[in-house]
């Protein structure tokens, strides 16, 4: 065993070379600039970032900003729901694609398409077939239902619905193809010798496949997490925020604010803000992590 | 001391290689689409006849333009030219003193002495000039089907207010939708701002666009346009609210509805369309024949290069873009109209024939609200405005957010 | 070292073996129940296709009358055409084929390097004791909420210092920063499920660093690599914003054209134009998820327990 600590520190330096790029990514890139819009939400930057200091006046601004508010508001809902649809469609989808159908490629890619497709253009098309005057509300009126409604998108308390909707439709593929290739990974002579015991198949996904599942589950959830709070582009080529602020989303908030509103110095306090959330999310979990961790011996 | 053809041939290569790398002009602008690729290119042409060289970047939407410029200069790499519009948008550019001026050209061209008041106002800042524009669009135009018209009873162009409310009912009655609107926040605000000027008058309009009057928000003028947009929105189809212009346009084109309040590049769609103005549709910009006309429309600004290769390519792009010639062949193609009065009008369409006639009357121009509030106010007062519009605000809680907004 | 790869060889013969063995109870009814919710599903998804596609083959003048779901009365392949080579994307009316290349300059080292970074990353989380590196990991999973709009000005700065500011390198080397946060976030969570015996043994026999990475990890990690693949491929390839600011003139990826012919503050707008030519850009990452199919095969790691 003595002779072996030498060898583990120096395959520990490999390590560390290896990992330099994302140290500096990290420090250089993330840190640096998420530090550097910290302190221009300090100032009173117009179309270009000024050195100046104004205190919190431009948070005070900000929480006095319905429109903000609203955004705020917003995210959670939509968040909520669409990271719920997602994996419980994208695992569905996976589940079902897993059983050595016919077809396997087609449907896989079939689903997976929305997501290899801009958001201009295909949230176009669901602004038109949610539209009640030209979309499915006209369709099936015309199919002889007069009195069917589907107008959510022209509704401000319902329109964040339709951005979720638009948005499972894009991102369950992805979600399905991540828990497949987690599916993928599992041994299926576990399924033969829980066949032979007589455990049915739905039975055997709940008790033995799910929990293998954890570290897909979790990156499929980081990811759909990320999708949320970046929200943007669904929102711009649907709704552009409408009607009124109705489905204003913080991401648009932020954009606006940066560009066409020349207004730095704002758009930062609301992307610090928006960083403060997921920090608050994301510290609980860092250390339920850490501690798991140090239970199980891995780093 | 004799040349050979020879070395004639070769110093005149050089010379005119110099000559076109010399005036390299890159160019950032927004004109994307058929129609305008087509009107840029007359002023390429014109720049490459006067002996430049026009480096195209075009990027589709203004937000994205301004931004890949903005970021250029803050990289070091700017464009010779990037476009804006006739505004306040690149006043803070200006302060920053990322701009050259072009007082050279304005006073070769003698600007001060023909250029409209509201474009000059935009262009000058500190007595320098910042801006070189190249048209006049007027966001405030009415343009109508003249088929839905006909089938819903309605005689005449309406002439006043009262007039037109009233052609609105006679197209609800005929089963047209009378207003096509598309309902993003920025067309409900060209909507606020058109009924401002035309209902509120002129005078409401400056008190609040240009002073930035808190007080006056409360008048009479205000009130009234407040409570006119809300009766206007009992006259828009439920399926507004996200439309693109183009679609309510299309709903104009093909008779399915009455009106709508555009800027006047809502003729390309028509065009596009195979339709003619004066056939197929009319026009009209504000009621009466003093109707005040509204100044917007595009500029290019220079970003600041001490490059002396470039500075002649800045000067050259100006002088070549308010040109007689450049102005006529490329307004023709853009459907905005020239900011120069002295050029030949007769190519144009009917309702750009107005719109130059309109702006020979001096008193009738007035600045658009571009170019007298910032974009950040812009942005504020949009806010408010799009809430009011599509809730049920009272017009008193509308005042006061107002009021708010303009306070900065 | 040898004797781990060898026992992890895919097992190719048995899934053969097992199709032969299913055919014979295909038609339960559980089975239609699955391909009934499989196609209804499809139907879903396939919905807003099925528009795209339409409103692409019609004439403008049929657009304009909005009927939404209606076949083309005068079908027309012209907007493709216009789509491909004759769409107005500024002075030029080339159509978007004139960025293509530059985006698979622009893709395939950015892809190459994300997910080789990313693997890496993941390897070295997963496997190796370094000093702070899951507080690095922390910080890097919360870079990946960072709006990199936010990111853009000092990133403009710092390329402009080192003189990368609109080359191919300067948008290959965004890319790939961008990337490293979901691409660690993949592997290392597909490492965490892969049995630390198989790493431990691999040990044993001699393996370093290096080497268990090259020839253990990456040949096992084919699946999540293919997920890797269809993510960075779709991102990179539709990136518009930093491809527009890092890229420079001459590189500018396909997307800014795309953005040219669809998006357009006041010009008129051709919808049909617009729908072929979204396909037509889409089409490349189509093809990727098409080809990697042949990467979600099962077995890789199955077996590997067991030996």
């Amino acid at each position: 065993m003595a002779s072996s600590q030498p060898a583990r520190k120096k395959r520990a330096a490999a390590a560390q070379l290896a990992l330099l790029p994302m140290a500096i990514t990290v420090l250089g890139v993330y840190i640096g600039t998420v530090l550097w819009s910290v302190r221009i939400s300090f100032s009173s930057s117009k179309i270009f970032p000024k050195n100046d200091f104004v205190g919190f006046s431009q948070y005070e601004r900000l929480f006095a900003t319905e429109r903000w508010t609203v955004s705020l508001h917003n995210i959670a809902i939509f968040g909520v729901l669409f990271i719920l649809a997602c994996m419980v469609l994208g695992f569905f989808l996976a589940v079902f694609l897993d059983q050595h159908v016919r077809g396997e490629n087609v449907l896989r890619t079939i689903f997976l398409y929305p997501y290899a497709m801009s958001f201009v253009a295909t949230g176009l098309v669901w602004q038109w077939m949610l539209n009640p005057g030209l979309g499915i509300q006209a369709a099936v009126r015309n199919l002889g239902f007069p009195e069917f409604q589907f107008d959510w998108i022209v509704n401000q308390d319902k329109v964040i619905y339709t951005l979720v909707v638009a948005a499972v439709w894009q991102a369950s593929g992805l979600v399905m193809a991540v828990l497949l290739a987690g599916l993928r990974g599992i041994d299926e002579s576990l399924w033969n010798a829980a066949r032979i015991d007589g455990v049915p198949r739905w039975r055997y996904y709940l008790s033995v496949v799910l929990p293998q599942l954890g570290p897909a589950f979790g990156t499929s959830f980081v990811l759909l997490a990320v999708g949320v709070v970046k929200v943007y582009d669904v929102v711009v080529a649907m709704t552009l925020g409408g009607p009124g602020n109705a489905s204003e989303v913080p991401a648009k908030f932020i954009m606006d604010n940066l560009f066409t509103r020349a207004n730095v110095g704002l758009a930062s306090a609301a992307s610090t803000v928006m960083l403060l959330t997921v920090l608050a999310l994301l510290v609980p979990w860092w250390y339920a992590r850490s501690v798991q961790s140090r239970k199980l011996g891995h780093s | 001391m004799q040349f050979t053809l020879k070395q004639l041939a070769l110093a005149a290569t050089l010379a005119v290689s110099f000559s076109a790398q010399a005036q390299k002009a890159n160019v950032i602008h927004w004109w994307t689409s058929g129609g305008e690729s087509a009107a840029v290119k007359e002023l390429a042409d014109a720049y490459t006849k006067a002996g430049g060289t026009w480096v195209d970047e075009a990027v589709a939407g203004a937000d994205n333009a301004r931004a890949a410029a903005i970021n250029r200069i803050a990289g070091g790499n700017p464009p010779t030219a990037a476009q804006f519009n006739t505004s306040k948008q690149y006043h803070d550019v200006i302060a920053e003193g990322q701009l050259n001026d072009i007082d050279a050209v304005a006073s070769k061209e003698g600007w001060d002495k023909w250029m409209p008041k509201p474009i000059v106002d935009a262009i000058k800042v500190k007595g320098h000039y910042y801006a070189v524009p190249v048209n006049i669009h007027n966001p405030a135009w009415f343009w109508y089907s003249k088929d839905a018209l006909k089938k819903a009873g309605v005689a005449s162009e309406p002439k006043t207010m009262d007039e037109f409310f009233a052609a609105l009912d006679k197209l609800k009655a005929a089963g047209l939708v009378p207003l096509a609107l598309g309902g993003q926040s920025w067309q409900e605000w060209i909507t606020f701002y058109s009924v401002l000027l035309y209902v509120g008058g002129p005078d409401a309009y400056l008190k609040f666009f240009k002073d930035h009057d808190a007080a006056s928000v409360n008048s009479e003028g205000m009130r009234k346009t407040l409570t006119a947009l809300k009766k206007l929105h009992n006259y828009v189809d439920a399926g507004s609210p996200g439309r693109n212009w183009n679609d309510a346009t299309a709903m104009v084109i093909s008779g399915k509805a009455g009106f709508q309040i555009m800027g006047d590049w809502a003729k390309g769609e028509f065009g596009a369309a195979k339709q003619t103005a004066g056939k197929e549709y009319g026009c009209f910009a504000g009621f009466g024949p003093k109707a005040p006309y509204m100044v917007a429309g595009d500029v290019f600004v220079f970003p600041k290069t001490t490059n002396k290769a470039a500075i002649e390519a800045q000067h050259k792009l100006a002088t070549v873009f308010t040109s007689p010639t450049a102005q006529v062949a490329f307004n023709n193609k853009k459907g905005s109209i020239p900011v120069r009065t002295d050029v030949d009008s007769s190519k144009m369409d009917i309702c750009a024939q107005a719109g130059v006639q309109a702006m020979k009357d001096t008193s009738r121009q007035i600045a658009n609200p571009d170019a007298l509030m910032t974009p950040d106010m812009v942005g504020a007062v949009q806010d408010v405005i799009t809430k009011f519009w599509n809730g049920n605000q009272s017009v008193d809680d509308a005042v006061k957010a107002l009021q708010g907004a303009v306070k900065g | 070292m040898s004797a781990v790869v060898e026992r992890i060889t895919p097992p190719v013969a048995a899934p053969v073996q097992r199709k032969a063995a299913r055919r014979k109870s295909h038609f339960t009814p559980a089975r239609l129940g699955l391909y009934a919710l499989l196609v209804s599903s499809a139907a879903f998804f396939l919905l807003p296709l099925y528009v795209m596609l339409v409103t692409s083959l019609k004439p403008m003048e049929e657009i304009r009358l909005g009927q939404l779901f209606a076949l083309p009365l005068n079908a027309t392949f012209e907007p493709w055409v216009q789509a491909w080579s004759l769409a107005c994307t500024g002075l030029e009316c080339r159509g978007i084929q004139v960025g293509f290349w530059n985006s698979v300059w622009i893709v395939v080292p950015s892809t190459i390097a994300s997910i080789f970074f990313g693997a890496l990353n993941g390897y070295a989380l997963s496997f190796w004791r370094v000093r702070g590196a899951g507080w690095l990991f922390g910080v890097l999973m919360f870079g990946a909420f960072v709006p990199y709009q936010v990111m853009i000005y000092p990133l403009v700065r710092t390329l402009a210092t080192v003189n990368l500011f609109g080359t191919l390198g300067g948008i290959v080397l965004i890319h790939t920063v961008f990337g490293m946060p979901v691409m660690t976030l993949l592997f290392r969570n597909y490492y965490a499920g892969v049995p630390i015996e198989l790493f431990k043994a691999a040990r044993i026999d001699g393996g370093g660093f290096w080497r268990i990475f090259f020839q253990l990890m990456l040949p096992m990690s084919l699946p999540i690599i293919a997920v890797a693949v269809i993510m960075q491929v779709t991102n990179i390839w539709n990136d518009f914003l930093l491809g527009l600011v890092f890229a420079g003139r001459d590189n500018l990826p396909m997307t800014v054209q795309l953005n040219n012919v669809i998006n357009t503050t006041t010009g008129e707008r051709l919808y049909n134009v617009n729908m072929a030519a979204t396909m037509l850009t889409s089409a490349l990452p189509l093809a990727v998820y098409l080809i990697s199919g042949r990467w979600f095969l099962r077995g890789i790691t199955a077996g590997a327990v067991k030996g």
